[in-house]
């Protein structure tokens, strides 16, 4: 009786969790799509960003917020988004796509070096799923991995006993590599170090000091990476491998 | 015919020039008038002779006199039987600051390594009282009993408002004239004020003529100029006296049957009269000035001193990238304009800033000095964003309320576009997939409703995860478990004895049950004391052979147990044992009591060994 109404508690729990997908989101959502599609951009804008203000995200809200953003030229925002987007959606090639396009109207052309090809492809490896999915496959290659090692070791199934055995070592392998890819992805996710510019122009300084050196110019939608923190100052990277100290209040983290 | 003439000319002037050569200077000085009053003025001359080659002369010194104008020069060349005398005469006109016997000093003069000197000039001056001139009617009321005066019927006022200044603070400076019978005035000499910066204001062409009674004498006053002036240093200052030469008209004593006749108004026509220049100065002012206050002053505060007001234009508030602005600054008030000036405004490095041009405007007609200074900036923003313009802080001292004020522009956001050509622009650093991508459009937003889930919360928060991964876990650590158990089993024999003792015990006691229910025999005794005895034994690790209720009692007793249950279990198994090897005495108890006892009593021992 007391083991039932565990499980049951449980069970309400885990329900609750995944099931919470409020009507009023939806209809939030289906209401910014219809001012987007109206082309009452500014609305959609405020409908989606009403969703973001009540604390929860998806992919496909990111992306269409960063659509809403581009049409009313509001580059920086609008690659804010789609990098949002990208994060929880790395496969999504409409994502991808304009993202990129956006990425045409940023005034800083920095050129990245070209990673190395084995980075690039563990990247595209890491891109294969999203976090979820890589949680999702290291749970079911755990949970073969444990119920075969349970037969293996107590059942005597003779012929099959071989066959068990190395699909115990398999499973157990595979599970343990996606479980670094898993923390890996986890760590890309939730490290928020990378940020965008969102004002028009942005100098960046020498010392997070407003009258110090200014060392170069970063315009609306520039990427770069997050190196450290003081105050209201940030010390940022360009892809370039240039760094300079900027306020955080005209730049966002993805 | 021409040339030689010039010859001759210059031949004739160097034969001059030997002549004078040996000859002596001589020098003097002299005044026109010996005696005169203060309110006169004297002409000065120094004479020199005897030579052609004039050296400078310098002017008079003298405590007692100022200088009004001057030098004049004339000078005389004669030639006389073929004698040349030369001469020349500089002459000063000079006015007494006082009365009583004044000295001009002796002027000296080097000339050929030899100073030549002049003798002191004494000048008699008398004191003249301007405030009892001695007669003249005003003109155009004739009267005949009055007789022509020296000319003392007028004089000449400085006014000021206050002598207690400070620094920097306007001072207006107003010269009356008090006359009774002037055709024209003309002013000789300004007053000088060192340590001031001067303003003439704009005289009327046409001065306000009133009326005024001063010691019982009826004037005439007419205020002729008017001078702004600001201290620059502290201290007590002088302003000098303003000099001023006035056309006296003199009655005419001519009288005739026509004036009497035309009531003397035509022929008293200043037209038709005589008149006199009269020169009249006014007396030296002495003036405090103060510093400014020390306490409250702005960091602002550069010394503007007055009424000011400060405005800022800007001629557009959005402007495209590389475009000029126009940014002014305009002061404008009442006070020292001069000593105005602004800090430049505090623009980012994004906006090239060119030199101001400066406007200052005085105004000198109101009777005070106004004006304005305009800067005028021209801004080149080069980069597009939002552009802030600062105010700009000024602050000046207002010497009516004694107290420091600082006033400011409101400041301005400029919104800087960026050029519009921006893709044409940047086609240049674009590689070849995105130069492809120019010219298309964004894909369509997706419409489909997504799964939502909490901002910031990532696999690792939500609870499947960790179910799912939990049970897995359980899995194994069962399955490990399981393996342990069943190997302690397969190995340790008595761990397995007394692991499987309840299990076997229970088995027992469902066939004994059987049993029990249809015919019961020796068997079923045999099989219930081998069955009490074999769990006993499983639980205490004991051998089954040889074991008896005595020693069964003597394991029993190194456990705490109550030793009721002890007895109990050995009176049972000694029953049991009776039963067994007495077949003949099948006593009428129960079995099913008997088995029931034995349960219990399995069912307590199983709680405490």
């Amino acid at each position: 009786m007391k083991y039932l109404r565990l499980l049951i508690l449980i069970l309400s729990l885990t329900v609750g969790l995944i099931a919470e997908n409020p009507a009023e989101l939806d209809s939030l959502f289906e209401q910014g799509n219809r001012a987007y599609q109206e082309e009452n951009y500014p609305e959609a804008i405020r409908l989606y960003e009403s969703i973001i203000a009540r604390g929860y995200e998806s992919g496909p809200l990111y992306f269409n917020l960063a659509n809403a953003y581009y049409r009313v030229n509001n580059i920086g925002y609008a690659i804010l988004n789609y990098e949002r987007a990208a994060r929880l959606m790395p496969n999504d090639p409409n994502v991808a796509f304009n993202l990129q396009l956006a990425n045409l109207s940023v005034k800083d052309r920095v050129e990245a070096p070209p990673p190395f090809f084995l980075f690039r492809w563990y990247q595209n490896f890491l891109n294969l799923f999203s976090t979820r999915g890589w949680a999702v496959i290291f749970s079911i290659l755990l949970l073969i991995a444990a119920s075969s090692f349970a037969v293996w070791l107590n059942l005597d199934l003779r012929r099959l006993r071989r066959g068990i055995k190395s699909l115990f070592i398999v499973s157990g392998a595979l599970s343990i590599i996606v479980a670094l890819i898993l923390f890996q992805k986890y760590r890309i996710e939730t490290a928020s170090d990378f940020g965008i510019v969102l004002s028009g122009t942005v100098s960046s300084l020498s010392a997070p000091q407003a009258g110090s050196t200014e060392l170069f110019i970063i315009h609306e939608g520039t990427k770069f990476k997050i190196l450290d923190s003081d105050g209201n100052w940030l010390k940022i990277e360009l892809v370039d491998g240039k760094q300079g100290w900027v306020l955080s209040a005209d730049v966002a983290k993805i | 015919m021409n040339r030689l003439k010039t010859f001759s000319l210059l031949f004739f002037l160097q034969l001059i020039c030997l002549h004078a050569l040996g000859q002596d200077l001589r020098i003097s000085a002299s005044v026109n008038q010996n005696n005169i009053t203060d309110k006169d003025v004297l002409i000065f001359s120094v004479t020199l002779e005897g030579i052609s080659d004039f050296p400078e002369v310098p002017p008079p010194e003298s405590p007692d006199f100022v200088l009004i104008s001057g030098p004049s020069q004339s000078s005389s060349i004669q030639i006389i039987n073929g004698k040349m005398s030369a001469s020349k005469t500089v002459s000063w006109q000079i006015a007494p600051t006082r009365a009583g016997k004044l000295m001009i000093n002796p002027i000296s003069i080097k000339y050929r390594g030899k100073i030549y000197s002049t003798e002191p000039v004494i000048v008699n001056v008398t004191a003249s009282a301007p405030a009892q001139p001695r007669s003249a009617p005003p003109s155009g009321t004739p009267d005949k009993q009055v007789t022509p005066s020296s000319g003392e019927e007028v004089f000449l006022k400085a006014v000021v408002p206050k002598t207690t200044i400070y620094m920097g603070e306007e001072l207006i400076v107003s010269f009356d004239l008090y006359f009774k019978n002037v055709r024209t005035f003309g002013r000789k000499k300004l007053p000088d004020a060192q340590g001031f910066w001067k303003e003439e204001l704009d005289a009327p062409t046409q001065p306000v003529i009133t009326n005024e009674t001063v010691n019982g004498v009826a004037y005439r006053k007419a205020t002729i100029q008017q001078i702004a002036l600001f201290a620059t240093t502290t201290g007590e200052l002088t302003i000098d006296p303003m000099v001023v030469d006035c056309e006296v008209i003199q009655p005419s004593q001519r009288r005739s049957i026509f004036d009497d006749f035309f009531g003397g108004s035509f022929f008293d026509d200043p037209m038709f009269s005589k008149t006199k220049i009269v020169t009249v100065q006014s007396e030296p002012i002495k003036i405090r000035v103060r510093p400014l206050p020390e306490s409250g002053q702005p960091a602002s505060f550069i010394g503007a001193v007055g009424q000011f007001k400060i405005e800022s234009k800007i001629d557009t508030l959005q402007v495209k990238q590389d475009q000029a602005l126009t940014l002014q600054y305009k002061i404008s008030g009442s006070g020292n304009i001069n000593a105005i000036k602004l800090p430049p405004p505090s623009l980012p490095n994004s906006v090239e800033v060119f030199e101001p041009k400066i406007e200052k405007k005085i105004d000198k007609s109101s009777g005070s000095i106004k004006g304005s200074v305009t800067y005028e900036y021209v801004l080149i923003p080069r980069r597009p964003g939002l552009l802030t313009v600062p105010a700009i802080w000024f602050s000046y001292f207002d010497p009516q309320t004694e107290t420091y004020r600082t006033i400011s522009t409101s400041s301005f956001k400029v919104k800087i576009v960026g050029s519009e050509d921006m893709l044409s622009d940047r086609s240049v650093g674009l590689n070849k997939t995105e130069v492809s991508l120019l010219g298309q459009d964004i894909r369509f937003i997706i419409r489909e409703n997504p799964v939502w889930r909490k901002s910031g919360q990532t696999v690792f928060s939500e609870f499947w995860f960790w179910l799912i991964n939990g049970f897995s876990m359980l899995v194994i650590i069962g399955a490990i478990t399981l393996r342990w158990w069943t190997e302690k089993m397969e190995s340790n024999l008595t761990f397995a004895r007394r692991r499987q003792a309840w299990s076997k015990w229970q088995n027992r006691l469902r066939i004994l049950q059987k049993m029990a229910d249809n015919v019961v025999g020796e068997d079923f005794y045999a099989q219930l004391s081998q069955a009490v005895n074999g769990y006993i034994a499983d639980r205490l690790g004991l051998p089954l052979a040889g074991l008896g209720p005595k020693e069964i009692e003597q394991e029993l007793r190194r456990y705490a147990i109550d030793s009721e249950l002890i007895t109990k279990t050995v009176k049972l198994l000694e029953k049991l044992d009776e039963i067994r090897f007495l077949p003949g005495m099948i006593i009428a108890d129960d079995p099913k009591e008997m088995l029931s006892s034995s349960r219990e009593i399995v069912s307590a021992l199983s709680k405490v060994i």
